[in-house]
């Protein structure tokens, strides 16, 4: 046999050594199932940004036909609970504070009159702690007041009529923009934790050394486990764009090929993460612990779940530095925008270039941890 | 209950604890870094961003309106030649939003006899929801702006709305996430260190052989949480003092009561951490089960997604989570400065948790198989 | 015959459809070594983990020292000792720490103490070494860890499996120190699966399965046998059916081997002994050699018979 055979029998023997391990793993196995249902269920279904149920209060000091109106048209927009209406400026600022309320209207007395004279004025006053819906809530305040009537008949023209439309997304729905992404969450989670547990579990079982001591080499044992790993993570790309197709009716506008062209790359960067972390920790529960540490921030930073481009410089930068980051801009290339594999070469050059650095990082510390 | 033992016990933990370089790095780093990764992640406001302008007019008043939105710092002007180029654009998500200038703009901007305005197509990349939304917000402030002084007076008419935000009036994303991260470092951290440490004891069969001595299960449970409850109260302190000095962010309200609840807290999420590692073999699985219980707990308890938008199941069972209420009463106290009787039902259901979790934390080391 | 310390009727543990232990009677005598002997998995250790409390049983009664353990478990813990199959001490600890913490939990005062810790030091061959926990060997550690759980001079010592993974020499400096407690009146409850060991102990119980199967002093044990002692007698030639004839007439049973002559016997008491000395008297060219029966060989034939 061939020296290139042996070598790559080697590894097929651990890779399916390490397939059946994995197999009989409770913890793997719940965490490959349970993971996408929780994640799944909470970005299709439960998480939103757009703002709903906002309580507020209404200081009508005008308390006429053209006040209320305003209100009701306010309240049609569907984003708020019904008004409770304040006597005073002090027990409105009081409800704001605590908390009880996020906006108030004050109409002031001469509402109508000033309307009927095309002067009205109104005030909003805001609570700001949660500033993402404070800032919606003004927009959506503004729009109202925008379009209101004059007494005079026919509505204002409007200065410039902006034509405006979403692409992709005609309904700028949440849950899309975390579904497209919600891949990239699961899979940076098993690479990298299990990739890390892997190798450093088997040092403290012991079957490290047992393992050592067969003619194999540290590279075929570490391809041989990343071997069922990049198998896997395919599938459950695979299995949850379909689930989330059909749940949600979400399903990728490009191509399914491209996909996993991007996956690849993606993969083998996280798991060559998951190999350093191996690299650092001394026990299962550190590496583990390290682990979760890598993956949060990951989570954040990467822009899956809060838009990078809106971070300041210097971490929006540093995001750049995570694989997840240029794999999520890929995937919702993809799967929203129906990318094609020339849209998306940036990202796959920046998981490539990344995935370059972490091998050679990994196999400068690994073999002198497998000794 | 013996003092003596308490003292004796306390002395043991606070030993292994600080002799452990790995557990002292991770409990004092973690939660600043935290502090300092999650701080910045949010903001409404519009920054530079890419924009794809198609000018297919190229009159004074479509390169007036132009120069309009680049002079803003909102976002950056990215000329295109042809729709397919700005389409590319979009798809690639190179750009976030466009803005097409349609031949005959400046005509009509002339004419301005209010029948047919000019017209501008706005299109924005769906895909990234929240940065549409406040692209969105940016852009049609900027054109409506402009539009006003490029258009002859038009008719006066509409309602003129002054906001104002009472309580952090730019609207900045700092506080928010800083008090949230209160919550998720309280949360999180605790409960994973104890459950870990926890683990490894009975592993070992420290845990067995202490339960064969005179000592207590109050005893125990005391003995673990209070070193541990100490070190987290001294993160709490230096959290907020590097929220204050890095991130500008200072509590606007009580401190003292903010120290007493979060002090309460972090007990609460020692003890949680304790009956947690009761039902794990391994450090490992009690790492993963403490992750699993945390990453929907982090979703769901308010710290990033707003409660009030979630489906009514989802709210009912956000309110089950000790984490919901304290982050509400971290961001009452630190943002809005909030009186202490606004709070009470809040501290109230944490009080209730408390007693719940000190009583099952007993119950968990007393528990004979 | 003191009274039981340690009283133990109809005790059960199950683990959803297993049977871990079945209804056990063991009755220990204060002041005696009670070795409770079987092989990994057979209940030894769920055992002790009831009598101690840290378990609590299915079925049955456990009453330590006039304490009714199942209802209150707690109330025995200043008076016993334990230590389990992992040595537990504290790692990240040192030595002293240990005993320092230890010695807290007991209520003993600093200076009693040191005093005792000087004492069990000695006796252990613990003295000058007051390194982390993690950095003893494997047999000292096991020295110190039961060392630390007499501290508080209890009355009673559980001891699970005190000698595995333990030298020769820490074996035997183990059943010296624990020979000499039970001198001084301490009840000692050991399991252990090393057969020899049983030779050291005044009563041994069998277990197999949850289930006692044999339960006396060791020499009532080997009396269930009747091969229990082999004796092989090797006359100078010639002398051989003369040899046999004297043995018979003395009422041994012989049986012929070859050129060597063969007697199985329950016991070996003083007119068996007698018996023998006449033979060698009148060949003195007669080679004797006398094999007790090893225990391994009662046990495995105990749990034959079981089985069977």
């Amino acid at each position: 046999m061939t020296r290139a055979r042996s070598f790559w029998t080697g590894v097929w023997a651990i890779a399916y050594r390490e397939a059946t391990v994995l197999r009989h793993d409770q913890a793997f196995l719940s965490m490959i199932i349970a993971q996408p249902i929780i994640m799944m269920t909470l970005f299709g279904w439960g998480l939103r940004n757009e703002p709903a149920n906002v309580p507020w209060v209404v200081l009508d000091r005008s308390q006429t036909t053209a006040s209320r109106r305003l209100v009701g048209d306010i309240q049609a927009t569907g984003y708020f609970l019904p008004p409770v209406a304040v006597p005073d400026y002090p027990h409105g600022e009081a409800r704001l504070r605590a908390g009880k309320a996020i906006a108030m209207l004050v109409v002031p007395q001469e509402f109508r009159r000033d309307l009927e004279r095309g002067a009205a004025r109104v005030q909003l006053l805001l609570d700001g702690s949660d500033p993402l819906t404070s800032a919606r809530i003004g927009a959506y305040v503004a729009q109202v007041t925008a379009r209101a009537a004059p007494g005079r008949a026919g509505p204002p023209p409007p200065r410039i009529d902006a034509r405006q439309r979403f692409w992709f997304n005609r309904t700028l729905s949440d849950s899309h923009f975390f579904l497209a992404a919600l891949v990239g969450m699961l899979l940076t989670n098993l690479c990298l934790s299990t990739m890390a547990q892997g190798i450093v579990g088997e040092r403290e079982r012991g079957t490290y050394e047992q393992m050592a001591a067969l003619p194999t080499t540290a590279l075929q044992i570490v391809l041989g486990k990343i071997v069922p790993l990049v198998g896997i993570s395919l599938v459950i790309l695979l299995v949850v764009q379909c689930a989330v197709g059909v749940v949600f009716g979400f399903w990728p506008q490009g191509s399914w090929a491209v996909l996993v062209v991007v996956t690849i790359p993606f993969v083998l960067a996280s798991l060559a993460i998951g190999v350093l972390i191996s690299a650092l920790a001394r026990s299962t529960a550190q590496s583990v612990f390290i682990s979760v540490f890598a993956i949060l921030p990951s989570f954040v930073l990467s822009g899956v779940m809060m838009p990078y481009e809106l971070m300041p410089d210097g971490v929006r930068q540093l995001g750049g530095l995570l694989p997840l980051r240029w794999y999520q801009i890929a995937l919702r290339a993809v799967i929203a925008r129906g990318a094609g594999l020339v849209d998306v070469l940036v990202p796959l050059g920046a998981l490539t270039g990344l995935l370059v650095v972490l091998l050679a990082l990994a196999s400068w510390r690994l073999p002198r941890r497998l000794g | 209950m013996s003092w003596r033992r308490l003292r004796t016990l306390v002395q043991r933990e606070v030993r292994a604890t600080f002799r452990d370089p790995f557990t002292v790095a991770v409990l004092i780093t973690v939660p600043l870094a935290a502090l300092l990764t999650f701080g910045f992640v949010l903001s409404t406001e519009v920054n530079e961003l890419p924009l794809a302008v198609l000018d297919a007019d190229d009159t004074p008043a479509s390169r007036r309106l132009l120069a309009d939105i680049d002079a803003s710092d909102a976002f950056r002007v990215e000329p295109v030649r042809n729709r397919a180029e700005l389409e590319r654009g979009l798809v690639r998500g190179r750009t976030t939003a466009a803005v097409v200038i349609p031949p005959g703009f400046g005509r009509r901007a002339e004419r301005s006899d209010g029948v047919r305005p000019p017209e501008v197509q706005l299109s924005y990349d769906g895909a990234e929801a929240v940065l549409a939304g406040n692209a969105e917000g940016a852009l049609r402030a900027l054109v409506g702006a402009s539009g006003a002084a490029l258009v002859g007076a038009g008719s006066a008419g509409g309602i003129a709305l002054t906001t104002r935000a009472l309580f952090n009036p730019t609207l900045d994303g700092r506080p928010f996430m800083v008090a949230g991260v209160f919550g998720f470092v309280l949360s999180f951290l605790t409960t994973l260190i104890t459950a870990v440490t926890i683990v490894n004891e009975r592993l070992t069969g420290t845990f067995d052989q202490l339960q064969v001595t005179p000592a207590t299960a109050i005893e125990i449970v005391l003995g673990k949480l209070l070193p541990l409850g100490a070190v987290f109260s001294l993160d709490l302190l230096l959290m907020m003092v590097l929220a204050g000095i890095v991130l500008g962010v200072w509590p606007q309200g009580n401190v003292v009561v903010f120290l007493l609840v979060s002090m309460g807290y972090v007990f609460m999420s020692l003890a949680l951490g304790l009956v947690i590692s009761a039902s794990s073999v391994t450090a490992a699985e009690a790492v993963q089960k403490t992750v699993m219980f945390s990453i929907p707990l982090v979703q769901l308890s308010g710290f990033a997604f707003p409660i009030r938008s979630m489906p009514t199941i989802l709210q009912w069972l956000t309110e089950v989570f000790p984490a919901t209420h304290y982050i509400r009463i971290t961001r009452a106290i630190y943002i809005r400065a909030a009186a202490l009787d606004t709070l009470l039902p809040e501290l109230l259901w944490l009080a209730v948790f408390a007693a719940l979790l000190a009583w099952l934390a007993v119950r968990t080391v007393e528990a004979r198989a | 015959m003191s009274a039981p310390i340690i009283r133990v009727t109809g005790l059960t543990k199950r683990f959803g459809a297993f049977t871990a232990v079945d209804a056990l009677d063991l009755s220990v005598p204060a002041g005696t070594i009670f070795a409770f002997l079987g092989a990994n998995g057979s209940g030894k250790s769920t055992t002790i983990r009831m009598l101690i409390g840290l378990l609590r049983p299915t079925e049955g009664t456990i009453v330590v020292d006039d304490v009714d353990v199942v209802r209150e478990p707690r109330r025995v813990r200043e008076r016993i000792g334990y230590m389990g199959q992992k040595v537990s001490l504290y790692q990240g600890l040192t030595l002293h720490e240990n005993v320092e913490f230890y010695g807290g939990l007991y209520g003993l005062e600093p200076r009693a103490l040191a005093g005792r810790w000087r004492e069990l030091a000695e006796r252990f061959d613990l003295e000058a070494i007051d390194a982390k926990v993690e950095e003893l060997p494997a047999a000292i550690r096991q020295r110190a860890g039961l060392a630390v759980s007499m501290l508080h001079r209890p009355r009673l010592l559980f001891l699970d499996e005190p000698t595995a993974g333990v030298d020769v020499r820490s074996r035997g400096l183990f059943w010296e120190v624990i020979q000499d407690e039970a001198r001084r009146g301490v009840s000692v409850f050991v399991t252990t699966h090393f057969l020899e060991e049983v030779d050291c102990c005044d009563r041994v119980c069998f277990i197999d399965a949850g289930r006692v199967l044999a339960d006396g002093t060791p020499d009532e044990l080997r009396g269930s046998w009747e091969a229990a002692y082999r004796i092989e007698i090797e006359p100078a030639p010639g002398t051989q059916t003369r040899v046999a004839a004297m043995l018979a007439a003395h009422g041994l049973p012989v049986a012929t081997e070859g050129t060597t002559l063969e007697v199985h016997l329950p016991l070996l008491e003083a007119r068996e002994l007698d018996a023998l000395q006449a033979v060698l008297a009148a060949e003195p060219a007669t080679r004797v050699r006398v094999d007790e029966v090893e225990m391994a060989e009662v046990f495995r034939r105990l749990t034959g018979g079981a089985a069977a």
